[in-house]
């Protein structure tokens, strides 16, 4: 686990390069450039307000700000393991030529998205403030939650980007896996819609606990309970500690099969 | 284990086992250093294999040695050609010197800092301008950013890029890539340069300037291990020559006479190698 912190910090230039290469690259030959990590967000939620606010009428007020306070972090954590799954296969004709710590592209994917993922908190808060719907003190909190929830990425980003140099089918199961998560989180409902009797199945999801805590400060205006707190911090770490474990487990025969 | 980066400025060195110290005046030892390759025969990388193992049919696996039981050391400052027919091992080489490869057994030490010259351009992204790229790629070699913005301008001197610089290097032409690539690799200054015949590319003056280079680079006391089919550089240049065979190495001294046995496995009979 040490070398996680020591490779990070001995590469961080160029793990800060490599974040910056993948937002330029995206946003490259663009009109707009750069502004459309801040449009992208921004054209989504309005889609979804109008959708929400005046076409379905849910008897959830505000619905649209109830829904993106967790749509944004699980486009976050979908959107970081769609990059980082292909991070190191993707990267395989480099690992064939120069030395250099394997851990240094899925930490820039994550970074990247990190950074994408911040960006769009910024039209998240126009809304809010456009919508008339009350900025919460708890907004402040939202960096417990961040951490938890990037944590959490990083140990399922380096778990599947190792996996994926063995078994190719990684990349294409991920989507699946994917949408049947986010089906699964309380996202589009809230989890008062669920009897009682399923709660206890929806409880073992790891990110439930991370994505309650945005929902609560975004929208409730309140602090999760410390022991939910306590789940999404451990959720994270644990998934760090995995992922991290099985990755440097396997990265020095990375090279023969990329 | 992770191999330790060995970062320029610091004359760090990787080691595959223990921690013992040998002589200073080796840059690159070499200590019977096997590379095994498992070659598969069905369809790779997909669960298919996971299936086949479940329903006890087996994959068949070939594994071959790619280098047996290598053994040499390399001066400091000595620049060695490499020499051998394609598939004898030689790009394997120079790749564990590098440190791509982990060796499967046997002990490799590099003392100082290596600069592959295995693939001109491998880091480079296209959409990127050529100043990107000198970054990206000085980092990705082990620079920090303030010794790339030190050398920046160097380097773009040396590549003849003029106000391409901040083109996307996708508009380049292949010369301007190659001479790019090479400036980048060779302005960082690396203890130990790692060659494979990336040399014939470019025109007749860039190879001249390329040559002059790595002719300075010798006059500095930094060690080359030098890979090229190019029989007469290899003479000129080198002070010394390895020549590999079926990953065996059958011939280590002086350049004219590996040169010689070199082109006994092309025209004489095989039977003498075998």
């Amino acid at each position: 686990m040490r070398e996680l912190f020591t490779e990070t910090y001995r590469y961080r230039e160029l793990i800060w390069a490599l974040a910056l290469k993948e937002l330029r690259v995206r946003y490259k030959r663009s009109f707009l450039g750069f502004i459309w990590a801040l449009l992208n967000p921004a054209l989504l939620m309005l889609v979804l307000t109008i959708v929400f606010g005046t076409i379905m009428k849910f008897t959830v007020p505000h619905y649209s700000i109830f829904l993106l306070s967790m749509l944004l972090p699980w486009t976050f954590f979908s959107q970081s393991l769609a990059y980082s799954v292909e991070s190191i296969v993707g990267n395989g004709e480099l690992l064939k030529k120069v030395r250099v710590a394997k851990l240094v592209f899925p930490v820039a994917a994550l970074l990247s998205n990190i950074i994408n993922f911040l960006l769009s908190m910024i039209p998240l808060l126009l809304l809010v403030l456009a919508l008339g719907f009350p900025v919460h003190w708890t907004w402040i909190y939202l960096p417990v939650p961040m951490l938890g929830l990037f944590l959490f990425t990083l140990g399922a980003a380096f778990f599947f980007a190792a996996v994926n140099v063995y078994y190719r089918d990684v990349s294409h199961i991920i989507q699946i896996v994917l949408s049947a998560w986010f089906y699964f989180s309380p996202i589009i409902y809230s989890l008062d819609f669920i009897g009682p009797k399923h709660r206890w199945l929806f409880k073992l999801n790891p990110l439930l606990y991370v994505l309650n805590g945005f929902r609560l400060s975004i929208y409730y205006g309140m602090l999760p309970h410390w022991s939910s707190v306590a789940m999404s911090l451990t959720c994270g770490v644990a998934s760090l500690v995995i992922g991290y474990s099985i990755f440097h487990h396997y990265e020095k025969s990375f090279v023969y099969y990329v | 284990m992770v191999i330790p980066y060995s970062t320029i400025t610091k004359n760090r060195s990787f080691i595959t086992s223990d921690q013992d110290m040998s002589s200073e005046s080796f840059s690159i030892e070499f200590d019977d250093v096997v590379q095994r390759f498992r070659r598969i025969q069905e369809r790779p990388d997909t669960l298919r294999e996971v299936f086949a193992k479940i329903r006890g049919r087996r994959v068949t696996y070939l594994d071959f040695e790619a280098l047996k039981h290598i053994s040499f050391r390399v001066l400091k400052g000595q620049m060695i050609g490499i020499l051998g027919r394609n598939g004898s091992g030689k790009s394997t080489l120079l790749k564990i010197a590098a440190g791509v490869y982990t060796p499967t057994s046997g002990r490799v030490r590099v003392h100082g800092s290596t600069a592959p010259l295995i693939e001109l351009g491998a880091g480079f992204h296209h959409e990127l301008t050529g100043r990107e790229n000198i970054l990206l790629n000085g980092l990705l070699l082990g620079l920090t950013k303030n010794q790339i913005r030190e050398r920046e301008e160097r380097i773009i001197d040396f590549a003849e890029l003029g106000d391409f610089i901040d083109s996307p290097i996708k508009q380049y032409s292949s010369g301007m890539y190659m001479r790019l690539a090479f400036s980048v690799a060779t302005e960082i200054e690396p203890e130990i340069l790692i060659v494979d015949e990336i040399l014939g590319v470019g025109d007749a003056g860039f190879q001249r300037k390329c040559y002059g280079r790595i002719s300075k680079f010798k006059q500095l006391g930094r060690t080359i291990l030098f890979v090229s089919h190019d029989i007469v550089t290899v003479r000129q240049l080198c002070d010394r020559a390895l020549l590999l065979h079926k990953g065996e190495l059958i011939a280590d001294g002086k350049p004219a006479d590996v040169i010689a046995r070199y082109e006994e496995i092309f025209s004489g009979p095989l039977a003498a190698v075998r």
